[in-house]
């Protein structure tokens, strides 16, 4: 990187990122995967966040899990994990932190769940914790946590009371009004935001007239879930600069050009999940356009670029 | 296979593909040859590239390696045209460039020294048998045999074979020319009526050829397949019946193909109980008595 004197250095809740791309949870397995690629270094990306991960071990949903669908694909994993004892034990010491920031993502089906997950990474090397609310909450029917805004909030401040480490919490697009939502979050102690998570959808076998999916419906990712999610880091970012709260934006980037999108609709950092499905060695490419950007436009920091939307008036 | 310990996989390698050839064959089957040096270099039998079809579609497209020319740098690759992709993988010209990830997953493991590998394809999943075959031919020891089974004729010109099998059904000669070439006895099965072929299922031409062999010759024998699902639970049936070693490779639908994204798994029997195992790189070989 560090062409001309420029660099994507970022400093993100007090972490250092190489560069604001950050490898999004559910994309990248536990971490190590994409090191199987040729020419792929987690040393140009910020962070990588690694699967969704519950107190107890889950063997995830039945196939289908995925399936692809106009500019995007649908995604029903169902948590595969091997629970956070086995994370902490046995996954993070092969994880190399000289590289990049690696970031636990915190999921659960009670308060109580997402609280001791928590209090298991808090005792670890991992950097930070990403808060999953878009799980369901099998004690008050089955309503994700991250759809209602006090559900979120107790989520937040549970965790927030067992760990000093940063907590990002991860803001679901299947609710009225995440900008309220973000306000709560962030009055319970979120050091952060991530925006956005899949929107719910399905598609159909029209032959057996089955869901294609296992699970029937999915979660929608890739370049078809963008104006979606440039709008909600645009409406976030109206409640989050007023408390210097930093956004990880994301939902169908590809391209240095979608990551500056997200940068200047309000993001500090950019996510990249279906985006490496597309390409694995996107990071690399997406950093060199974002700096030829920023030496185009005679940029010193993409510090100036967030939240550098000129509204029609 | 699922322990990975047995082979252990080469770097996955990003790159372009030129294609060389894309030859259509009788009943939507294609035959694409890419020239894509550094994948046909890493290949093993069992690989399978990740192959963006068109630049229009959000995900690429999981196809097995048939055979490979390490020095002159191609892979050909055996398709049938069955959704989106596929037709759109038909209508590329040669010349054109398509991006590719490969070779990708964990291939069969090796047979011991002495055994008798069996080899058994159905339709597309004919080309990764190939590729094991051209590997275990280099080693004469092993003394190979191929069934291959197809509802749709074959994407070769099947002509007698010039090696005797015994006891199958008179009449039953057709062979894949390369295979002969190879001086590998192989026969092919068809409900179709071809010509010189076995008229039934793939799987029960291979049990008349293993019902024949005497104990100690059977013993000796190592099953591979590739196939259709309902094929690949008849071939792990014919392993439990004669209590035979047997290895399978699987498909399932795939975004990353790189091990990120655990969309393409499998249920498999392990000592501590039922695992989701994912069929990009902890397969797509698995052992059949884990999956049937
Ligand atoms: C390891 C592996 C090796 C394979 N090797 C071959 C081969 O050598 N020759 C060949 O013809 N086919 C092979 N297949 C199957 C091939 O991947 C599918 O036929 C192809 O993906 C269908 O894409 P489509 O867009 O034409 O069909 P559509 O049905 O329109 O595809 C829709 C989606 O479902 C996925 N999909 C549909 N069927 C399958 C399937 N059977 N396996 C995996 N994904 C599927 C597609 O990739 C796509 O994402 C292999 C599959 C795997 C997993
Ligand atoms: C296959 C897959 C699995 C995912 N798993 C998780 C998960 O475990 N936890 C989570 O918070 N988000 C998960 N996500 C959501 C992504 O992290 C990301 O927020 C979303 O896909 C939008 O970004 P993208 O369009 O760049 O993929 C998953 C997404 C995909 C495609
Ligand atoms: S396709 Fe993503 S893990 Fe196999």
């Amino acid at each position: 990187m560090g062409s001309e004197g420029l660099e994507l250095k970022i400093e993100f809740c007090g972490l250092g990122f190489n560069s604001p791309l950050v490898l999004l949870s559910g994309c990248v397995g536990f971490g190590n995967e994409y090191t199987r690629v040729e020419g792929f270094s987690h040393r140009d990306v910020g962070a990588v966040c690694l699967k969704g991960t519950t107190l107890e071990p889950r063997l995830g949903n039945p196939p289908h899990r995925i399936a692809e669908t106009e500019g995007g694909m649908l995604n029903a994993i169902g948590l595969q994990n091997p629970g956070v004892d086995h994370v902490v034990s046995e996954i993070l010491p092969g994880l190399d932190f000289s590289e990049t920031r690696f970031i636990a993502n915190v999921s659960g089906s009670t308060v109580e769940e997402y609280q001791e997950v928590t209090r298991r990474f808090d005792d670890s090397p991992i950097d930070a914790m990403e808060l999953n609310i878009s799980c369901p909450n099998v004690k008050e029917g089955g309503v994700a946590f991250g759809n209602d805004p006090e559900m979120s909030a107790r989520v937040v401040e549970a965790c927030r009371g067992v760990t000093r480490k940063p907590l990002i919490t991860k803001l679901s697009p299947n609710q009225t009004d995440i900008a309220e939502n973000a306000r709560r979050c962030i009055e319970a102690g979120s050091d952060a935001l991530a925006v956005i998570n899949t929107l719910m959808g399905m598609a159909v076998d029209i032959e057996s007239r089955q869901p294609v999916i296992g699970n029937n419906q999915g979660g929608l990712s890739g370049p078809a879930i963008k104006p979606v999610a440039l709008l909600k880091v645009h409406q976030v970012y109206q409640v989050a600069k007023r408390h210097g709260i930093p956004i990880i934006g994301q939902g169908g980037v590809t391209s240095a050009e979608d990551a500056l999108e997200f940068l200047i609709a309000g993001a500090s950092a950019v996510g990249l999940g279906t985006g490496l499905f597309y390409d694995p060695l996107a990071p690399a490419r997406i950093n060199l356009g974002i700096m030829e950007y920023l030496q185009r436009h005679q940029l010193g920091t993409l510090a100036e670029l967030t939240g550098s939307l000129r509204l029609h008036q | 296979m699922s322990d990975p310990a047995t082979v252990a996989p080469p770097k996955i390698v990003e790159s372009v593909g030129v294609v060389l050839a894309n030859d259509a064959y009788a009943g939507g089957q294609y035959i694409l040859r890419l020239q894509a040096p550094e994948i046909a270099a890493r290949a093993v039998p069992g690989s399978f590239v990740h192959l963006r079809c068109a630049p229009e579609l959000p995900l690429r497209r999981p196809l097995s390696i048939m055979l490979r020319d390490q020095t002159k740098g191609w892979i050909d690759i055996l398709y049938k045209v069955v959704g989106r992709g596929t037709a759109a993988l038909a209508e590329r010209q040669v010349g054109q460039q398509l991006p590719l990830l490969g070779p990708i997953g964990n291939g069969f493991s090796p047979a011991p020294r002495g055994s008798r590998p069996v080899l058994i394809g159905g339709g597309v999943g004919m080309p990764p048998m190939l590729l094991l075959a051209s590997e275990l031919r280099r080693e004469p020891h092993f003394r190979p045999v191929l069934f291959l089974g197809s509802e749709v004729p074959f994407p070769f010109a099947p002509k007698p074979s010039e090696f005797m099998l015994d006891g199958l059904p008179p009449g039953v000669l057709a062979t894949m020319p390369l295979l002969d070439d190879w001086g590998i006895p192989a026969r092919l099965a068809s409900g179709q009526g071809f010509a010189g072929c076995f008229d039934g299922l793939v799987t029960d031409l291979a049990r008349a050829w293993l019902a024949q062999l005497d104990e100690t010759a059977r013993q000796s024998v190592h099953l591979y397949a590739c196939g259709p699902t309902p094929m690949l639970r008849a071939v792990a049936e014919l392993a439990r019946g004669f209590d035979l070693p047997c290895q399978v490779s699987l498909e399932e639908h795939m975004a990353c193909a790189i091990g990120g994204c655990a969309g393409c798994v499998v249920q498999v029997a392990t000592p501590t109980g039922p695992a989701m195992k994912r069929v990009c790189v902890d397969g797509p070989v698995f052992d059949a008595s884990t999956v049937f």
